[in-house]
């Protein structure tokens, strides 16, 4: 008898618990690769991390364009910044990294639209306007990267056991991709965004403008800024009258800008904020040099700097760049540049004064920032002064050091600022971690690192 | 059980013999231990005869004999038992000597016990008796010194902090490493309780439970001891049996009081305001710089700080328990309360803690018993930031600059937007200690309930249901006084507060049978089989607020603005089966099988279950005929073990390819991918051999015992860096193989046995952990960042915790630049030229021991070893900078420096913004070999007259001094240090740890 009451209640024990239950536990808030594309509305949702992407890609982009060039000086305890800063970039940098890295999982998320969006069920006007932004965001990353790193490894797949072994591709082969991604997606975004933020077809023509420029393909540079300007298939963007305007959230000359909420926690993280950087921590300042030009300047546009007489110390000029508040947008792309971009494919193809000449275009940037018209000089001179505009207008923005490099003048500037400037800081390393984690680029570190 | 059989017998036998024997006289006396505690239930009995007694609750008896008996024997488990001859004698006292042999002792296996004799696995016993004197917190401490192959560093001298134990080595790179906890049968949470970083140190989860309501401890190191807890045991198993009460023993009462003051070890030797001065100019005029255009003043303005006494104190810690414990033939109880409080030397660091125990075993019948185990913990830790966080408070102290102050001079705190505030990088550590609210309060809930059966004879059934339950609540408020609430722009500058709570817990049921039984007196066998489920499930939330109405509301009600909220859940459960079978022939031969077959949710469908078996042999040559002779050899038992188990300690879910939600962007919901997945992903596996041997002569005076391992640990789960170009940093597999490979060596001595009693307890042990495989050719790189890509590598060949970086070279007379070397010839200095520049493991560790007793007194010395380990004193690349910035005091090595052509030095000169010369480099690694006499205890026990007088049963007073003397050759605070507390790979790390603390205690022990 005994024992038939301990046989049962073991029995009943061992039943108590279903196995299944106990070893297949549901995830919570995770689903599994193949339940994440089911319709539109979740390929949008795909979308809206490549948008995060973009996000995380803001800070870096002003690393590598403003703390690269003359613009910025490093201040804080951060070795990743000191080395930019000092001309001495390591292989490991950790900016080199991040800004690496952000590239490529914008492009994971872009190539798995891509594979996954012709097994579900979509409008062709659904699957247009998704990949076209896709196709958009992923050729802003890689033209960021392309003049960053110089030639890039190239995926177009989702496929671990290929892209772990891709080769860089040349730098010419970076920009027709980058090039055709463009095309792919011009004229199939609408013109005004539904959600401010939104990649538009006026932020495809503006980029392409931006890239036909750094091509020196100066016919098609010029076109496309026309285009932005006169709203040819894009919405009228109208240049702020105040220039402190222009460097605020969605003004009316903005084109497209990184959108930063509350929600994104300011917190104490540093990696990706660069309020953090330039005004919580000052890790980050502006050099005496960028200080000096903005006062000489003589405009309004150094209401972006503030000064604090008792940080003076050491290697610090006591002045802050007070541009990005904690939750402020970063400007990626907006009308004014187009202005400046113009005026440079003008000023190339000899355009120099005139009604649709370089000289029309930088006064207007000239006139809205208060500061006197530029009249009369030479091509040579109009070049120089266009890039003296582009330093005033779009500082802080991540322009700068591309600027030099690209038009060669960065050996002649820099030496002026540093001894330290060579070759080799026309392009940041490639990170050592993907030398050492994919045998193809072995030997293929940027000259100098 | 024995015990009351034989009084049962003699009680009847007594009385017959009563009616035998006219002339008799009466024995009365006391029986004691050596601290002259009373013993009761001593068995008492008149030699040859079958007239006994049993000793009442204070020690005392009294015996009525025939007139011509000769020997009285005393006889007490555990002790040794002594004839003592009557001579005419009508009182006799006498003193029990604790038996060291211990042959006879119980040892906790796992789900059954064993008679020490019998064990043929690697298992060490800790008495928490000889801990119970020092300053400890968590019952991990305790194993700190005490065992050979058990390697215990406190990664900080914080109260409640974390402590890394390892038992044989780290068998892992990427899971887990510390063992399995299992208390009276529960497997306990173990790591941190905080979710929060709190700049690598954690806090302590083993923290919540009180190590005086523990009776034993047992550590598994073998295959053989370990295999039964399967795919959870690679690691080691630490068994925790607590308090109970025992048959037949009177109600006894204890209480225990505690108090002590704490100060710090040690301080950094950092410059004087004058020094820096002076050193900063320097530093400008070597860039090329003026000192006067950047504002470096020329002298000091009289403001010279000492920042670490700022924010250091002298601490109390004071502890207070009462126990209660006793039982009759049916019921059995243990209860106890018990409150800490253990201040903190760093100013507002306090840790306070509440635990009540309940152990009740009843027997209902013959076959039937049953019974509860239930600890209740409570605690609060009121935490400070430190090592490496932007606004800690001890490395904002070593680096602070000393022209700046902490208060003003009307007394006033000085905080953000007060012009002498020092903003970045070390902003005010005083406000920073004694300004936010960092409260982390855990309840821990433990118990169970168990029923026991004897079907037949012999043949047992058990079943458990027990639950672990730990639920933590961090309530933190930085207010506008601090860096964080007051003065970061991107916080807004008002306030800043954060709510998170976690709950862990652990359901498990389980039902053991057991059988043994003996075979015409040769065989004996016994053997058990069951199965066990376990339920985890992990809560969590968290809220953060900011724009704070002022500093006088603190809580998130009141915030203006709630940021990342959050709320998670997760399961995971194991579902086993296990048995294990012993057999011993004629005491001489001894033999084990053990298995365990465990199912996992956390691996993929294909690998959910393991096996994990284990086999053991056993000799006791000394049941041998050939040695029976050899008087002086008590025991001599060889034996081997192989066996495998598994770990299990990975995170949930990783084997499946997943996406997460991410960050809303501009108002849109995302989802990201999260983790590529490996449908193959299996356990870790660990193949473990073990011989070893057990020598005990003279009686028990000498012990020995003696281990070898060797431990492969295959399918390691191994996150494989994969290039970015992938979308991902890495991929989880079973890709690695490491070793570990040692010896242990305990040998225990009774030196002196008079009056003057003596006892040596030494132990070391040499572990060589060798990663043999990984998953590509390529190294893998972990800890803090540096020029030649981290501060340490995992590579083949190595052990883990191997430091990476250039090789240093020296100062070059001639410029007093750094000269590292260029180990690719190349004529450049890139992150090429990386190299293996030493590793945190020692060359052997251990404890040494000495008890003595004499008459009432006590005393006990207990030192800490442990040699060739290597630190990197990280805190160096900016306290030693050689100039690349110059916000941060530098150490008093710094005065050192090249100044002048031709100075030989070691440090180079000091150059502005010059980062060359400050590359992480050989110059950061120092030897961090130390000896520490870590515990040193007087106490006095008053003698039975003096008892009597005062109806007490126990009396003890005591002094201890823990950490008092340390030899070591390292510069930084504290060669026992771990800046990145639970890391494997990043061993040996000191970014500004807080050092351990020197505790001066004394004590009372009452027992009535």
């Amino acid at each position: 008898m005994k024992y038939k009451i301990i046989i049962s209640l073991m029995a009943l024990l061992l039943t108590t618990f279903s196995c299944s239950d106990l070893l297949t536990p549901t995830p919570v808030d995770l689903i599994t690769n193949d339940q994440v594309l089911k319709d539109a509305n979740s390929a949008r949702v795909v979308l809206t991390s490549a948008y995060r992407d973009l996000a995380n890609l803001g800070a870096p982009k002003i690393i590598a364009g403003d703390l690269t060039s003359d613009n910025l000086i490093h201040n804080g305890t951060f070795t990743q910044y000191r080395e930019i800063s000092n001309k001495d970039m390591s292989a490991s940098n950790g900016s080199a990294t991040a800004l690496w890295g952000v590239i490529y999982s914008m492009s994971y998320v872009v190539n798995f639209l891509y594979e996954g969006l012709p097994n579900i069920d979509i409008s062709q006007s659904d699957y247009d306007e998704i990949t076209a932004a896709a196709s958009f965001l992923r050729a802003y990353a890689y033209f960021v990267g392309a003049y960053t790193y110089g030639g890039l490894p190239i995926v177009t797949s989702t496929v671990v056991a290929d892209n772990r072994l891709v080769a860089r591709a040349s730098f010419e082969e970076t920009l027709d991709f980058i090039e055709s991604e463009l095309l792919y997606a011009l004229d199939k975004l609408p013109e005004e965004s539904f959600n401010s933020g939104d990649v538009t077809n006026g932020a495809v023509k503006a980029l392409l403008a931006r890239f036909y420029l750094y091509k020196q393909n100066w016919t098609e540079a010029e076109k496309y800024a026309t285009d932005v300007i006169e709203g040819n298939g894009t919405k009228a963007y109208i240049l702020e009258e105040k220039f402190e305007n222009a460097i605020t959230d969605f003004s009316t000359e903005s084109i497209l800008e990184i959108v930063y909420s509350a929600n994104d926690n300011p917190g104490t993280s540093t990696d990706f904020s660069i309020n953090n950087l330039f005004v919580g921590r000052r890790e980050i300042i502006p050099s005496t040099e960028m200080v000096l030009a903005l006062q000489n300047d003589g405009g309004s546009r150094n209401i972006m700097l503030e000064f604090d007489g008792k940080n003076v110390r050491g290697s610090d000029n006591g002045w802050t760049i007070v541009r990005y508040g904690p939750f402020e947008n970063i400007q990626l792309i907006r009308l004014a540049e187009m202005y400046l971009v113009r005026a440079e494919a003008r000023a190339q193809q000899d355009k120099i004064f005139g009604a649709t000449s370089a000289e029309a275009d930088i006064n207007v940037i000239r006139q809205r920032a208060g500061v006197p018209l530029i009249q009369g000089i030479s091509k040579n001179q109009m070049l120089s002064a266009i890039e003296n505009e582009r330093r005033m207008e779009l500082c802080f923005e991540g322009h700068r050091w591309f600027d030099l490099v690209r038009t060669g003048r960065d050996q002649q500037v820099m030496d002026e600022f540093t001894n330290n400037w060579t070759e080799k800081d026309r392009l940041w390393p490639v990170p050592l971690r993907e030398i050492s984690n994919n045998p193809s680029l072995k030997n293929a570190q940027n000259p100098g690192y | 059980m024995n015990r009351i059989l034989l009084l049962l017998f003699l009680c009847t036998f007594a009385t017959l013999q009563l009616v035998a024997q006219v002339e008799e006289i009466t024995i009365t006396g006391t029986v004691t231990g050596e601290r002259g505690d009373a013993l009761p239930g001593v068995n008492i009995f008149i030699k040859n005869t079958t007239i006994g007694t049993i000793s009442e609750f204070d020690g005392k008896y009294s015996i009525s004999i025939p007139s011509d008996a000769q020997f009285i024997v005393f006889s007490y488990i555990g002790f040794l038992t002594i004839e003592e001859p009557i001579n005419n004698r009508n009182i006799i006292d006498v003193v029990l000597k604790e038996d060291t042999k211990q042959l006879e002792e119980i040892v906790v296996t796992g789900y059954s016990s064993q008679k020490k004799a019998d064990v043929i696995g690697s298992i060490s016993s800790i008495d928490p008796k000889v801990v119970q004197d020092m300053p400890i917190i968590g019952l991990d401490q305790a194993l700190q010194g005490q065992v050979s192959g058990v390697s215990v560093t406190q990664s900080s001298g914080t109260p409640g902090g974390g402590i890394m134990v390892r038992i044989r080595g780290n068998s892992s790179i990427s899971s887990a490493n510390q063992p399995l906890y299992i208390v009276d049968g529960i497997p306990i949470r173990d790591g941190g309780l905080s979710t929060r970083s709190f700049g690598g140190q954690n806090d302590n989860a083993l923290s919540t439970i009180n190590p005086n309501d523990i009776e034993s401890m047992e550590i598994l190191k073998d295959a053989s001891a370990k295999a039964i807890y399967g795919s959870r045991a690679a690691n080691g198993v630490v068994i925790i049996t607590t308090k109970r009460g025992k048959i037949d023993t009177p109600t006894t009462f204890d209480i225990d009081i505690q108090r002590g003051i704490i100060n710090p070890t040690n301080s950094v030797d950092v410059l004087d305001a004058s020094q820096l001065l002076q050193l900063q100019r320097e530093a400008l005029f070597n860039a090329g710089e003026d000192p006067n255009d950047a504002g470096i003043p020329g002298v000091t303005d009289g403001v010279n700080t000492n920042w670490q006494d700022e924010v250091m104190r002298q601490a109390i810690v004071q502890q207070y328990q009462l126990s209660t414990r006793g039982g009759s033939e049916k019921t059995q109880f243990y209860l106890s309360a018990a409150y800490r409080d253990e201040e903190g030397v760093m100013l507002n660091n306090k840790f306070s803690r509440a635990t009540f125990a309940t152990n009740i075993d009843h027997k209902a019948t013959n076959r039937l018993s049953f019974g509860l185990n239930l600890n209740l913990g409570r605690t609060k830790n009121n935490r400070v930031k430190g090592d490496n966080f932007l606004d800690g408070v001890y490395n904002a102290a070593i680096t602070s600059l000393p022209y700046y102050e902490p208060y003003d001079e009307n007394g006033k705190l000085i905080v953000p937007g007060d012009a002498g505030y020092a903003e970045i990088p070390n902003f005010n550590p005083v406000g920073q200690a004694i300004e936010p609210r960092f409260d982390t309060y855990a309840t821990k809930m433990l118990g169970g309930i168990y029923a026991k059966y004897e079907i037949i004879p012999n043949l047992f059934f058990i079943s458990k249901f027990n639950a672990d339950y730990t639920s933590t609540i961090e309530d933190q408020f930085e207010p506008t006084t601090t860096a964080i609430g007051g003065w970061l722009e991107s916080v807004q500058r008002q306030g800043y507060g954060v709510y998170s709570t976690t709950e862990y817990s652990t359901l498990l049921n389980n039902n053991v049978l057991t059988y043994s039984t003996s075979i015409g007196d040769v065989h004996d066998i016994s053997g058990l089989v069951g199965t066990e489920f376990i339920s985890r499930t992990y809560r969590s939330g968290s809220t953060t607020g900011i724009l704070f109405p002022s500093d006088d509301f603190t809580y998130l009600t009141s915030s203006g603005l709630i940021l990342d909220g959050s709320s998670y859940l997760d399961n995971s459960g194991l579902i086993s089966f296990f048995g294990e079978l012993n057999y011993k022939y004629k005491s001489k031969y001894l033999a084990k099988i053990s298995a365990r077959y465990d199912g996992s949710s956390r691996f993929g469908e294909d690998r959910k279950y393991g096996f994990f078996p284990a086999f053991s042999v056993g000799w006791r040559m000394t049941e041998e005929d050939f040695l029976s002779g050899i008087s002086w050899l008590d025991d001599l038992k060889l034996r081997a073990s192989y066996g495998l188990t598994g770990n299990e300690r990975i995170g949930n879910f990783q084997y499946l390819a997943t996406w997460g939600a991410t960050t809303a962007y501009n108002g849109v919901p995302g989802v990201g991918p999260a983790t590529l997945g490996n449908p193959n992903l299996g356990w870790e596996q660990n193949t473990e051999f073990d011989v070893g041997a057990d020598l005990a002569f003279l009686s028990g005076r000498i012990q020995f015992v003696f281990d070898y391992y060797y431990n492969v640990t295959n399918n390691l789960l191994l996150n494989e860096a994969l290039p970015y170009t992938t979308g991902f940093g890495s991929i989880l597999g079973n890709l690695g193989e490491v070793t570990n490979e040692g010896m242990e060596f305990t040998v225990t001595t009774v030196n002196i046995d008079k009056t003057l009693h003596w006892t040596t307890q030494f132990n070391i042990s040499a572990n060589r952990n060798i990663v043999q495989k990984l998953a590509t050719d390529e190294p893998q790189f972990s800890g803090y960042t540096t020029f030649t890509n981290s501060t340490h590598i995992v590579a083949t060949g190595k052990p883990l915790g191997t430091f990476w970086g250039l090789k240093y070279l020296g100062v070059d007379p001639g410029t007093g630049d750094a000269i590292y070397y260029d180990k690719n010839n190349d004529g450049k200095l890139t992150a090429n030229d990386g190299t293996y520049i030493g590793d945190a493991e020692p060359d052997f560790y251990g404890g040494f021991t000495n008890n003595l007793t004499y008459k009432g007194f006590d005393f006990s010395a207990f030192f800490q070893f442990s040699s060739g380990n290597q630190l990197i004193n990280f805190g160096n690349t900016t306290l030693l900078n050689s100039g690349e910035e110059i916000k941060n005091n530098q150490s008093i090595k710094a005065l050192e420096r090249w100044q002048k052509e031709g100075d030989i030095t070691s440090i180079p000169k000091y150059e502005f913004g010059n980062t060359e010369n400050n590359r992480f480099s050989s110059r950061f690694i120092e030897d961090a070999s130390y000896l520490r006499l870590k515990n040193v205890a007087l106490g006095y026990s008053f003698n039975q007259e003096i008892l009597a007088k005062l109806k007490m049963k126990k009396l003890r007073v005591y002094a201890s001094a823990t950490n008092i003397w340390t030899l070591t050759n390292y510069s930084g605070a504290d060669p026992e240090v771990n800046s990145l507390d639970g890391s494997t790979t990043a061993q040996g790390l000191d970014l500004y740890t807080f050092p351990q603390v020197k505790t001066i205690l004394v004590g009372i022990n009452i027992g009535f």
